[in-house]
């Protein structure tokens, strides 16, 4: 591993106290979780345009900040670029200004060669003498990742770089931006409250609530596996669900809801034995929910676990899947508000079940697909 | 025209010119420290740059003369030591245009300074720039539209000036008459054709400030 950063800051402002701690290393670390829960604070903290009240900030064995050793770098001297939410380019210099801003204290002609390469590499050769007023939102952006490349720095820090662009726009850029930063190689931290922002973009997810991180894992261990019904609801996973331990093994765990043993996989790393009676958070992901074909013959129980039945009671057509709620069949309260579960399917498989005109289905969901999310 | 009015025109000029040179060099800084900093007793430099503007321009002449006056808190111990008082010459004048113009300046300025995005400087402090440097190349150049449209209020201000350069000044044909004060002096003596010539020639000269102050407005933006 070539970087690695470790973070430690408490932060305490009127009505809110930032205090996380978490580590990463080479590639793209992301902060992701709700407005206001202290991911830009905890940037502006590691730019050191911010003084935390304690801990520790260290990249790359380089001490930026540390409270009780009275280190505290200004932010020129940090060398950690700052690609801001707005981006704020200088609107009274060029591109290619902007780009060399932070190269002052070397040659003319070093710092020439320095924003011609750069230019280049992020494909703004041609628009050098434009000013940022003149600038598309996606080479606005290439020109701020230049500026703050252009430094060479330590630690780059991204503050919601998509944000400012609209939606069609924001897709094609966070590809082009997921590729400029794996290209460079720079460690980074990205401020996101979008998960699909936060999923396609980082090696490293750390989930922020509430001026706390409540989880810090690789991207895929975080999609598979929350490590709580917070973490599931930040990340807006559906079909939040609550039921009751009836057996938990290491392999499998039995839950009681709705009048259903639902039977789960329990998760591979960290096996969780509740004992009988303790309630239980899970997930089911609407995808994952498969409706059974009536002109097939009776399921095979071992191949459809978990089966149960139910009615559509309501739906929405998302432009490429349709969104359907289920109500269960069994008597009682629904799960969330007036039905169940919602399911997910395609428009193809929507027409083929004519789904529109039968409204009454068999469904089964594999265990596997069942999460179950540690308290 | 006569001799008395051509220098008086002469005097007004060099006096303006000087005094918005001095606000600049007093103004703008203040600007930038009031718009950017905390500090101690902030809020009573705001209340003294700014007084001049609300005080009638005699009483602001009188604090000048408690203050500046052969036998003032400061003009005194000047006086002591080397028997040249500031009072009742073309310097004084200078002080008064300066002191009057002051809050159009820094109230201009400092608006202009707020109103720059402060992300920008934030920016200008990763890219290794100091607090100092960031605002002599991100913020002021910014702010410029601004701070030129307060310079050229100040100027035209420190041109028109009457009651606090009469009162620290007088009214010296000659030494301390402004332009403002020879009007007034012809209007009295009943020198009507004097003072006509005076008016006109202060109106253009005021349209020619404007005139080169949007110019350079435009440019700038």
């Amino acid at each position: 591993m070539k970087h690695r950063f470790s973070v430690q800051i408490t932060k305490r402002l009127p009505g809110f106290t930032l205090d996380v701690s978490w580590t990463a290393g080479d590639g793209v670390a992301v902060l992701f979780g709700p407005s206001g829960a202290g991911k830009t604070l905890t940037l502006q903290c590691l730019a050191g345009l911010v003084e935390p009240d304690a801990g520790r900030v260290v990249v790359d064995d380089r001490v930026l900040f540390d409270a009780e050793a009275g280190v505290n770098l200004p932010p020129q001297q940090r060398r950690v670029g700052y690609v801001f939410q707005g981006y704020a380019l200088f609107p009274h210099l060029t591109v290619a200004g902007n780009v060399g801003f932070g190269l002052r204290g070397r040659s003319r002609q070093e710092r020439e060669r320095r924003v011609v390469e750069v230019l280049e590499r992020l494909d703004l050769a041609g628009l050098a003498h434009r000013r940022p007023a003149e600038l598309s939102g996606g080479q606005r952006q290439r020109v701020a990742l230049g500026r703050a490349l252009a430094i060479d720095p330590a630690l780059l820090l991204l503050d919601e770089p998509l944000s400012a662009l609209d939606s069609p726009l924001r897709r094609a850029l966070r590809d082009e931006l997921r590729s400029i930063l794996s290209g460079w190689g720079t460690a980074a931290v990205l401020v996101t409250h979008d998960f699909t922002e936060a999923y396609r973009l980082a090696d490293r997810i750390i989930v922020y609530e509430n001026g706390r991180v409540i989880q810090a894992a690789a991207r895929a261990e975080l999609l598979w596996q929350p490590a709580s019904e917070a973490v599931a609801r930040i990340m807006g996973l559906r079909n939040v669900l609550h039921g009751v331990v009836v057996k938990a093994m290491p392999d499998r765990i039995q839950i009681a809801w709705r009048g259903h043993t639902l039977e789960a996989v329990n998760s591979p790393t960290r096996s969780y034995l509740p004992p009988p009676e303790t309630p239980i958070a899970f997930f089911i992901r609407p995808e994952y929910v498969r409706l059974i074909r009536k002109d097939r013959s009776a399921p095979d129980a071992a191949h459809h676990m978990n089966l149960m039945r139910g009615t559509v009671v309501g739906e929405a057509d998302f432009g490429t899947v349709w969104s359907l709620r289920l109500r269960l069949d069994t008597p009682g309260t629904p799960a969330q508000g007036d039905f169940d579960l919602e399911v997910e399917v395609p428009h193809l498989v929507y027409e083929i079940l004519e789904i529109e005109r039968d409204r009454r289905w068999e469904f089964s969901i594999h265990r596997g697909s069942i999460h179950v999310l540690p308290t | 025209m006569s001799v008395e009015a051509l220098s008086a025109l002469g005097l007004s000029i060099r006096v303006a010119v000087v005094a918005t040179l001095l606000d600049a060099l007093i103004g703008i800084p203040l600007a930038y420290l009031l718009a950017r900093r905390a500090f101690r007793g902030r809020a009573l430099v705001d209340l003294l740059v700014t007084l001049p503007l609300v005080l009638p321009p005699t009483v602001t002449g009188y604090y000048l003369i408690i203050l500046l006056g052969r036998r003032g808190w400061l003009g005194a111990p000047v006086y002591a030591l080397s028997g040249w008082s500031v009072a009742f010459t073309w310097y004084a004048a200078v002080i008064a245009a300066t002191v009057m113009a002051l809050p159009l300046l820094v109230r201009t300025a400092r608006a202009a300074i707020e109103s720059v995005d402060r992300e920008l400087e934030k920016a200008a402090l990763t890219l290794g720039r100091s607090e100092w440097r960031t605002a002599l190349e991100v913020t002021l150049p910014l702010a410029r539209n601004g701070i030129v449209a307060g310079l050229v209020l100040a100027f035209a201000r420190a041109l028109g000036e009457f009651g606090a350069t009469l009162m620290l000044a007088g009214n010296i044909p000659g030494k301390t008459t402004t332009v403002p004060l020879a009007i007034y002096t012809a209007v009295q003596t009943g020198e009507m054709g004097e003072a006509v010539a005076l008016v006109l020639a202060l109106t253009a000269l005021s349209c020619v400030v404007l005139i080169l102050a949007g110019r350079l407005g435009a440019r700038a933006a």
